[in-house]
């Protein structure tokens, strides 16, 4: 078999973006049975099948080598699995969907401004609370990675999979491992991102899978694709 | 029998040598007490399995922490020792995975330093039945803390760097800072009470609990704290001290050797922890030793002396030591002496050569 199957954001903004980027570099995405459908295609590349996927199912599915390339957030990839990065190769970042990883504490902790101050306030948080410190994310995998880097061990992730923000506030968890654009929306909750607290740059990118199984002539038709948008695999 | 299953017939009598109660914990267990213990870091490796109100277990990913627990669970106090092999499950970065594990706890021994002999000549004994004459690298937690509360710096920073121990980049990012600290004088610090009201306003506003985390009082207090630490700078000397002391990592003799010159240069008294270590030597004859002043595991239940054994192409075939303040993690009073390794019988497995 020699066609590729590209992954396109299913729903909202990112879909729109997605197609308005491809038209722009001179291919345009169809998707026949409008937003109810799954399937769609690229004019004049019938070997292309298009696929839409929830944004993170994308980046599970690039990761598993089941899709060929598509589009999604980097933040998916490293979150979805510690061998994200490593299975997957990005080809072009698109410029849209920007947005941060980031560490926020509650604004009313004056002596929190860097991770290295979270690190003792972790230390001592269980003998001090009677518990340990607890962060509300929905990036598990990205946060034990960094707090690992930093030296902190000493903390709980609480699930967070809509609303954040008003974690704390709530009593759910202390901290907040979030994204976020402008950074407005943990600002109206009283949340402060530490300085050094950014822990990823996301943005929507045009990513392949490096596990897909490429024989020669599908990973040829890949490049010839590639190459229209302007971008390599990169392996 | 063939070699391998012979060797794996030693193993089991050695296991069953030690004179140790032979545990055999269930293969499912509560996943709590490893997050509250070992805290994300670790519960990353465990397998989770969830039953139907929610409540986490996990497939059993070592042998220390259940052992422990029903030994605190029956009433601490008596000496007690155990052995154990079996199948242990943690996450690997390439997939979920069950290993074999084999090692001894020994706890509340009237001698701590007879029960890590037994335990390092156990490691050892199980080392050679695969034929490893192994590499054996020396931690001294104990000696670390000895020279943390004797070099001359504020309080408050014993913990801070205490923290820091046995995570290279953290210590070095931790001291980097410390030697960079600014001179400037201080501005006038706010009072606590107007700090505190400050804070208490803040956190109203935000909707914050003043109780359920963070109180008021504890960030204005630490805030002062940060201040105060700021001004009262670690001394140049101290730094290039603990600087020195963790970069030492050798050949056992000579980083001792190196170790005491720097503790006469500082006029540390380290002579205890030192010759403790030099007892333990004894016992380890002809091994390859070596010392390295900055290793200790990420936790800090770890007391005395640590070590880890690797063979040939440099893979930690057994790892262990004392860890007096682990009982005490764990819901026991007071602190109770425990040492013990495990075996990574997998690992060991692989050294035979086919």
């Amino acid at each position: 078999m020699s066609g590729i199957t590209l992954a396109v954001p299913s729903k909202g903004r990112l879909e729109e973006l997605t197609r308005e980027w491809f038209a722009a570099n001179g291919l345009v995405i169809t998707r026949p049975g409008g937003a109810r459908s799954y399937l769609g295609a690229i004019e004049g590349l019938p070997d292309v099948t298009v696929r839409f996927f929830p944004a993170s199912e994308i980046a599970r599915e690039l990761i598993r080598g089941t899709i060929d390339f598509g589009v999604t957030g980097r933040d998916l990839i490293h979150e979805t699995s510690e061998t994200g990065p490593a299975s997957v190769s990005i080809a072009k970042p698109l410029g849209f969907g920007n947005a941060d990883v980031v560490v926020a504490v509650p604004d009313a902790w004056i002596d929190v401004t860097h991770m290295h101050d979270l690190a003792d306030v972790a230390s001592d948080f269980r003998s001090r609370h009677g518990r340990w410190l607890r962060i509300a994310t929905k990036y598990i995998t990205i946060t034990r990675q960094h707090f690992a880097r930093a030296g902190i061990a000493e903390y709980r992730t609480v699930e967070s999979l809509g609303a954040t923000e008003a974690a704390p506030a709530s009593g759910v968890a202390d901290i907040v491992v979030d994204i976020t654009s402008t950074g407005s929306t943990l600002a109206a909750n009283g949340l402060r991102v530490l300085e050094d607290g950014v822990m990823l740059h996301s943005e929507a990118c045009l990513i392949v899978s490096r596990t897909a199984g490429w024989s020669s002539r599908r990973k040829a038709r890949l490049d010839a694709v590639l190459a229209r948008l302007g971008c390599a695999a990169g392996f | 029998m063939t070699g391998a299953a012979l060797r794996r017939a030693n193993l089991e009598s050695l296991v069953e040598a030690q004179g140790a109660c032979r545990a055999t914990p269930p293969l499912l267990l509560s996943a709590d007490p490893y997050f509250d213990l070992a805290g994300e870091e670790f519960g990353r490796r465990l397998l989770l399995t969830t039953d139907t109100t929610g409540a986490e277990y996990c497939l059993r990913p070592d042998f220390t922490l259940p052992i422990v627990a029903s030994y605190i669970e029956d009433g601490v106090g008596e000496p007690a020792a155990f052995s154990y092999m079996g199948p242990i499950f943690r996450q690997r970065e390439n997939g979920p995975a069950e290993f074999d594990q084999a090692g001894i706890e020994l706890l509340a021994q009237p001698d701590g330093d007879v029960a890590l002999d037994q335990v390092l000549t156990f490691a050892r004994a199980a080392l050679s039945i695969f034929g490893v004459a192994p590499d054996i690298r020396l931690g001294g937690v104990g000696l670390f803390e000895a020279l943390l509360v004797q070099a001359d710096m504020p309080d408050a920073w014993r913990p801070r760097i205490r923290n820091r121990f046995g995570h290279t980049e953290a210590m070095n990012r931790l001291l980097t800072r410390l030697e960079a600290a600014p001179d400037a004088p201080r501005d006038k610090q706010p009072s606590r009470k107007a700090l505190v009201e400050d804070i208490t306003e803040q956190m109203v506003a935000s909707g914050l609990s003043l109780s359920e985390s963070r109180s008021p009082e504890e960030i204005a207090d630490r805030y002062l704290e940060q201040q105060a630490l700021d001004a009262a700078q670690v001394p140049s000397a101290t730094l290039k001290l603990l600087r020195d002391y963790l970069a030492i990592s050798g050949p056992v003799l000579q980083a001792l050797t190196r170790i005491e010159a720097l503790a006469a240069r500082h006029k540390l008294m380290l002579g205890v922890p030192i010759r403790t270590i030099r007892r333990h030597l004894n016992g380890l004859g002809e091994a390859r030793v070596t010392f390295d002043a900055g290793f200790s595991p990420r936790l800090d239940y770890y007391t005395g002396i640590v070590f880890e054994m690797t063979g040939p192409n440099g893979e930690v075939l057994a790892s262990g030591g004392q860890y007096d303040r682990l009982l005490e993690r764990l819901g026991a009073t007071a602190p109770i002496a425990a040492s013990g390794c495990s075996v990574w019988v997998d690992r060991l497995e692989a050294e035979v050569a086919p």
